[in-house]
């Protein structure tokens, strides 16, 4: 059967069953790969995705939930305001390493800014503790996600 | 006074008293609350309560035997964790040792392929085995044996239609005197009525089916009713809820606070054909299983005559559990939940926010959503701990919904924080369980 899903501000079509995982969706039928593929059981952060401004894992999410949803991938995260300013912190302070799970770290910290502007380090706890990075990039995610919302402050 | 009268009176004496000990543990059996008469089922007019329900009807032997064993749900624990279907082997830690399930397909050396029909009768409704030995109670014969002969044999003909698998039974490990069979002779004289369902002449027809269903095949008493001194159901406690395996099932009598009594017949319906409804929480551990295996392929008028029974059940009061359900727990991380432990909170945004979410209200599944179940609103938090260790796997008609069993990457200390974590914020009455308790629940989950 064919679901229409709202993606970054884009319709798009997908012929796939109700009870697939938004994440295959996103890979595989669309070609989105951008959200990365981890664990598989919500224990890992890769997979993370905006689900009407909520971070999510993409990869126990069924895409017959998120009909209707606006949904955000790291494709379009950085056409909104957090986002941008995250993925301009993250490029400022070179927390990359690996990168596998970065899409997941930015859209964690991206919905993270969006609905607490000014987190202190407890906040960052809540939001960033289901990201697991096995390059042990932490600190400069902590770092960079001070200096975005430090950045979005006039 | 001779002292022959004298030993004859203590004699006397001794024998009423055993008499009294014997009728007490007895007690009421298990329809016996209700009112009205009790018949035979061949002298009861209206509707046969027994066998398939009417779409059925035409349907070969197998057919219905296979709808009667999926509804006495002999498979579960006929089954061990990855093992062939019926074929045994699940072990049932009780203080005592450990008791494994039989194979149950027509293996004649392994199996019961060379049982015959009384054979089978025999052990489904007396716990007594060909050879003579008998059963323990763990086979819930004592509920069996209210199946018609019919039925029972409907399941013979469907479990004989299955391939044999060979699989030797696991030597049981209990201790003296538990490890001596022929003790249970006496345990089955007591316990044991070896009568058929008698229908009730002053009860619907529905009832009277979902009394059948209830109590000859789901046998809803063997988890949810606590056992006595002497180990047998006890039905003056009927439904009250009880621990079993390492998880606790719940209330289901009629009491409006800790039982079903302000659930709505929808909401027991769905529940029972579903294992989730909304605002109720998700059946899970052996509950979750019942409803894949058993419940869920119920006809749906096998479901509603289920719910009619169940909510005539007396009300028991579990005097532990709160009056109230918590409601929604807040957005923020910083309001909410018991922060005397900062270990529980730590776990929880790590392993279990993604899915749960800091309000309880799940974003990735409704059968994920915490709010309102009962299991975080029971200050003993068992279910919540035993979750966390063993996880849990639900075939739902959208496909399979599993929560990973963290009981090898957390620590008892951990465990037990992030339960009393989860009942604080979640619960209106946190769990204050420690390692130790933790470590105790793991020892009696089945495997």
């Amino acid at each position: 059967m064919a679901v229409t899903l709202t993606i970054n501000g884009e319709q798009r079509l997908a012929d796939v069953e109700d009870d697939v995982p938004l994440l295959w969706v996103l890979r595989d039928v669309l070609g989105m790969t951008g959200t990365k593929f981890g664990c598989g059981i919500a224990q890992c952060g890769a997979c993370t995705v905006h689900v009407d401004g909520e971070a999510v894992r993409s990869c126990v999410l069924p895409v017959g939930s998120v009909v209707g949803s606006s949904i955000t991938t790291i494709e379009g995260v950085g056409a909104t305001p957090a986002g941008a300013s995250v993925q301009r912190a993250w490029l400022d302070l070179e927390v990359v390493q690996c990168g596998y799970c970065q899409s997941g770290q930015i859209m964690s910290a991206a919905a993270l800014l969006a609905s607490t502007p000014d987190p202190d380090d407890s906040d960052i706890d809540a939001a960033m503790a289901g990201n697991i990075c096995r390059c042990g990039t932490y600190v400069r995610i902590r770092a960079a996600i001070k200096q975005a919302a430090a950045g979005k402050q006039p | 006074m001779s002292i022959r009268s004298i030993v004859l009176g203590v004699i006397a004496v001794g024998a009423v008293g055993v008499a009294a000990c014997a009728w007490y543990l007895r007690g009421p059996g298990p329809t016996d609350f209700a009112a009205g008469q009790k018949v035979p089922l061949a002298e009861y007019g209206s509707t046969d309560p027994t066998g398939v329900p009417a779409s059925l009807a035409q349907a070969s032997l197998i057919e219905r035997g296979k709808y009667l064993a999926h509804a006495a749900d002999c498979m579960v624990c006929h089954t061990a964790a990855g093992g062939a279907p019926y074929a045994g082997g699940l072990g049932f830690k009780l203080p005592f040792g450990t008791l494994y399930s039989t194979n149950i397909t027509p293996d004649r050396d392994t199996g019961i392929g060379a049982y015959s029909d009384q054979d089978f009768l025999d052990a489904v409704q007396r716990g007594k085995r060909p050879d003579g030995s008998r059963l323990y109670p763990a086979m819930p014969y004592p509920s069996y044996s209210y199946m018609t002969d019919a039925d029972a044999l409907a399941i013979k003909a469907y479990l004989f239609s299955l391939e044999p698998v060979r699989s030797a039974s696991l030597g049981n490990t209990l201790s003296f005197p538990f490890n001596q069979r022929w003790g249970m002779t006496f345990w089955s004289a007591l316990f044991n009525a070896d009568k058929r369902f008698e229908p009730n002449a002053d009860q619907s027809p529905q009832w009277n089916r979902g009394a059948y269903l209830a109590e000859a095949l789901a046998h809803c008493g063997d988890c949810h009713t606590e056992r006595n001194l002497g180990f047998a159901l006890n039905n003056r406690k009927k439904f009250g809820g009880a621990v079993t395996a390492g998880w606790r099932a719940y209330n289901i009598s009629s009491d409006e606070s800790s039982g079903l009594g302000d659930w709505t017949a929808d909401e027991i319906a769905t529940y029972l054909s579903t294992g989730h409804a909304a605002g109720r929480g998700t059946a899970s551990g052996p509950m979750g299983e019942a409803v894949d295996h058993s419940f869920s392929k119920l006809e749906s008028e096998d479901i509603t005559s289920l719910v009619s029974y169940l909510q005539t059940v007396p009300a028991i009061r579990s005097a532990d559990l709160p009056v109230q359900l918590a409601p929604v727990a807040p957005t923020s991380h910083k309001q909410g939940g018991g922060a005397t432990d900062q270990i529980g909170k730590r776990v929880f945004e790590g392993a279990c926010v993604s899915c749960h979410g800091w309000t309880g209200k799940s974003t990735v599944s409704a059968y994920a959503t915490l709010t309102g179940a009962r299991s975080v609103n029971d200050p003993s938090a068992i279910n919540v701990a035993q979750i966390v260790v063993s996880g849990t796997e639900r075939h739902i008609p959208e496909g399979v919904l599993s929560m990973p069993a963290f009981g090898k990457s957390l620590s008892n200390e951990e465990v037990a924080a992030v339960a009393n974590y989860v009942t604080a914020r979640f619960g209106s009455e946190g769990s204050t369980i420690r390692a130790a308790d933790v470590a105790a629940l793991r020892e009696q989950t089945a495997d």
